[in-house]
């Protein structure tokens, strides 16, 4: 019973209604002749369907709205007064079927969004004075333990105090393979347990969570009106009068009322009207869906357009956390009660001298130290940092420093000059991509240290693809040296290097390629990126998921920190903004072909709705393609870093002494 | 002198096939008491109102969008 009653409803109840009343006349006329009966019928299917749309035409009028029900209404009243009772009720019937296939596709397109909104989490099992007590998910408090058992939704953003488990992320990063997470990892509200169990201390409630701040971000992009959107607009709200005004002359003149009726009827602008906002929310859902948030219309637009990107060379290109990677001995001589020097002693020397620093070049020498079982005893008696060049350390009455060339140079270290041993072992390493660091003690260059950060996997691929989504420059902006920043380029095939810049630096080569008339994407994840990310004109954050502020301030923000969503979403701008121009010559086109039916004839007023129609949904199916996913197989093999994101919200930077 | 706490609703609704539901909409909402300022938002198909809950509430708001022809529900955000 029930059913029956949500069914009559339901979308489909008046359409088919009036669909039944239409075949009942047929078949009455059939078996009376004349028909006041059949006619009858019709009428009352004419009504049946056309009701809800006069009553709907009433109330926008009422808000001074010319729409498309106006139109239809008119079309049809003016029928059955002039005896066409089956136009009339043709085409009520065919616009509130279009109708409700209209509602169901549309409502596929808002689908992404939907999907979204329902996984946000409704109840949380909060410890309270030790036991569980279930309450509302917005009703936990900042700091308290949530417990997130199997199969649960996490419901609040948080940090994983306890034990252990598996969460799918989906909704935010857009990958489905579940991420381990262990105590001190970030976990977000709306992902859901796969296994294990976890004890979670509450950073976000309801609307201050990352899922929260997504299903905005997203909503205020579908409904951010791109530039050809606006323009759409403006053209519809006089297009719509001035059809009635054209249909009043034509009939005036002509004294044709059919036709005038007719011509109503075609030149509906329903596919006009939603042809651009159809491809834009099925677009942006889409993206959101993949852990690729776009600001908006009018972002995407610009995207699409996007032919050159800068990309930070640290954290970006690279991983961000350097390691060692060579310890060279120089052939010095520290005089007959100095042992000769290894490349133990080397690296401890390093080690102790960088044991006090904060530097991050400080990090991997400790690291490898600590690795291969050189005690790091005893903090230097004194340490003396020098700013962009190193490190000066006293150890056990010896003066260290550890640092570059430049460094040697101010300690008046022996070798230091461009001929000299270190010097050439420093410029062959940083050929290499490395970034050396030269040991002296007193006054006497003993070896040379080199770190280096290692090139993403998938780095190579993101150039790739990029170029083949149509970016015909790839730059790399770096604070770096010059040849680190070569040998890394190399490696990844970026077109252009910029090496040795400050943030301004970084702006200025942005603003440059502006000029030259490309339109720019900047890609960065730091301080530093800021100026040139805001003149870029796409601004692109990576790994937006642990950062609120990347979410709601960047132009295109991927969730995830995988380089390759990069060229997916200036693809997916690019499907969107075609699908978009699709839809419109869709649109302007069934108009104009059925103008040209009706004024030279052969259009009747239900083949011009049937057409109307069929216009309409065909634009909806359009961009309903957009929400599938183009699935790229060489995607899955080489790319995906499942759980490269949440685990490590902050990456380190390694800002160059030299 | 009166105070009067607003607060902001959110509906999401449902059956936005045509922009011109908005100003329907908006005109609905806009004339109960109490209602500062109504927005709606038709490709995400959501109503923001800024309102004196003790004026009117948010099941009042889902009437006014209903008799506009829409069903909606308040969300949490």
């Amino acid at each position: 019973m029930n059913k029956v009653q949500t069914w009559l409803h339901g979308r489909w109840a008046v359409p088919a209604a009036a669909g039944l009343l239409i075949l009942a006349s047929v078949a009455t006329s059939r078996l009376w002749q004349p028909q006041p009966w059949g006619d009858l019928l019709m009428v009352a299917a004419a009504v049946v369907a056309g009701a809800p749309v006069v009553r709907k035409a009433w109330s926008a009028l009422a808000v001074k709205v010319i729409g498309i029900d106006l139109l239809v209404s008119i079309a049809a009243i003016g029928a059955i007064m002039i005896g066409e009772y089956w136009e009339a009720a043709a085409v009520t019937f065919l616009f509130a079927i279009g109708h409700a296939l209209e509602d169901g596709t549309l409502a596929r397109t808002r689908s992404a969004l939907a999907e979204l909104v329902a996984v946000a989490p409704d109840v949380a099992i909060v410890l309270r004075d030790g036991e569980q007590v279930e309450v509302a998910a917005h009703e936990v408090g900042l700091g308290e333990a949530v417990l997130v058992k199997n199969g649960a939704k996490v419901p609040v953003d948080g940090l994983v105090i306890g034990g252990t488990g598996a969460l799918d992320e989906a909704s935010i990063t857009g990958e489905s393979i579940p991420v381990e997470k262990t105590t001190g990892d970030q976990v977000f509200a709306g992902t859901i347990a796969t296994s294990g169990f976890l004890q979670v201390r509450t950073t976000g409630v309801g609307a201050d969570t990352t899922l929260a701040r997504i299903i905005h971000r997203v909503e205020e992009a579908q409904d951010a009106k791109a530039r050809t959107q606006t323009f759409m607009d403006r053209f519809s709200s006089w297009y719509t009068p001035a059809i009635i005004v054209l249909a009043i002359v034509l009939g005036l003149s002509t004294g044709d009322i059919v036709l005038a009726l007719t011509l109503l009827v075609i030149a509906c602008p329903g596919a006009l009207v939603i042809s651009i906002p159809v491809s834009i929310v099925a677009g942006i859902g889409r993206g959101a869906k993949d852990g690729i948030l776009v600001k908006g219309g009018e972002f995407l637009e610009t995207s699409a357009r996007i032919d050159a990107v800068a990309l930070d060379k640290t954290g970006t290109l690279t991983e961000g956390r350097p390691q060692l990677t060579d310890v060279v001995v120089l052939d010095t001589d520290l005089g007959p009660d100095h042992p000769p020097v290894d490349e133990e002693e080397v690296l401890r020397y390093a080690a102790r001298a960088e044991a006090g620093s904060e530097h991050p070049l400080a990090r991997p020498i400790l690291e490898a130290a600590a690795e291969k079982g050189l005690a790091v005893l005893g903090l230097p008696q004194h340490t003396e940092p020098v700013p962009g060049k190193g490190i000066v350390a006293t150890l056990d009455g010896h003066r260290v420093a550890v640092g570059n060339l430049a460094l040697l140079q101010a300690e008046q270290v022996e070798g230091s000059e461009d001929t000299g041993q270190a010097a050439q072992v420093v410029a062959d390493l940083a050929a290499r991509g490395r970034t050396p660091m030269v040991v002296a003690c007193d006054g006497r260059a003993i070896g040379v240290v080199a770190v280096a950060d290692t090139v993403r996997q998938d780095a190579p691929e993101m150039v790739r693809r990029l170029h083949r989504a149509g970016v015909k420059k790839v730059v790399m902006l770096t604070g770096d040296i010059e040849p680190v920043a070569r040998a890394v380029a190399q490696q990844v095939g970026i077109d252009e290097v910029r090496a040795g810049l400050l943030p301004e630096g970084k702006l200025e080569a942005v603003d440059e390629l502006r000029q030259q008339g490309y339109t720019v994407a900047m890609v960065g994840d730091g301080v530093n990126d800021a100026p040139a990310l805001a003149t870029a004109d796409i601004g692109v954050a990576m790994g937006a998921a642990g950062s609120g502020v990347a979410i709601e301030t960047a132009d295109i923000a991927l969730m995830m920190d995988n380089l390759l969503k990069l060229p997916e979403a200036v693809s997916l701008a690019k499907r969107t903004v075609a699908n978009m121009r699709q839809n419109i010559v869709i649109a302007l086109a069934t108009v104009v072909v059925l103008m040209a039916g009706v004024l030279f004839g052969g259009v009747t007023m239900a083949v011009g709705m049937l057409a109307h129609e069929t216009s309409v949904l065909v634009v909806i199916v359009n961009a309903m393609r957009l929400l599938r996913r183009k699935e790229d197989p060489a995607a899955r093999a080489t790319g995906a870093r499942p759980s490269a994101s949440s685990s490590a919200p902050s990456r380190e930077r390694v800002p160059q002494r030299a | 002198m009166t105070t009067t706490t607003s607060t902001k609703t959110i509906l999401r609704a449902e059956g936005f096939s045509c922009p011109s539901c908005v100003a329907k909409i908006e005109k609905q909402v806009g004339r109960l008491e109490g209602v500062e300022s109504v927005r709606v938002h038709f490709a995400s198909s959501r109503v923001e109102v800024q309102h004196d809950p003790l004026a009117v509430s948010a099941d009042d708001l889902v009437a006014a969008v209903g008799k506009a022809g829409y069903p909606s529900k308040p969300a949490a955000f």
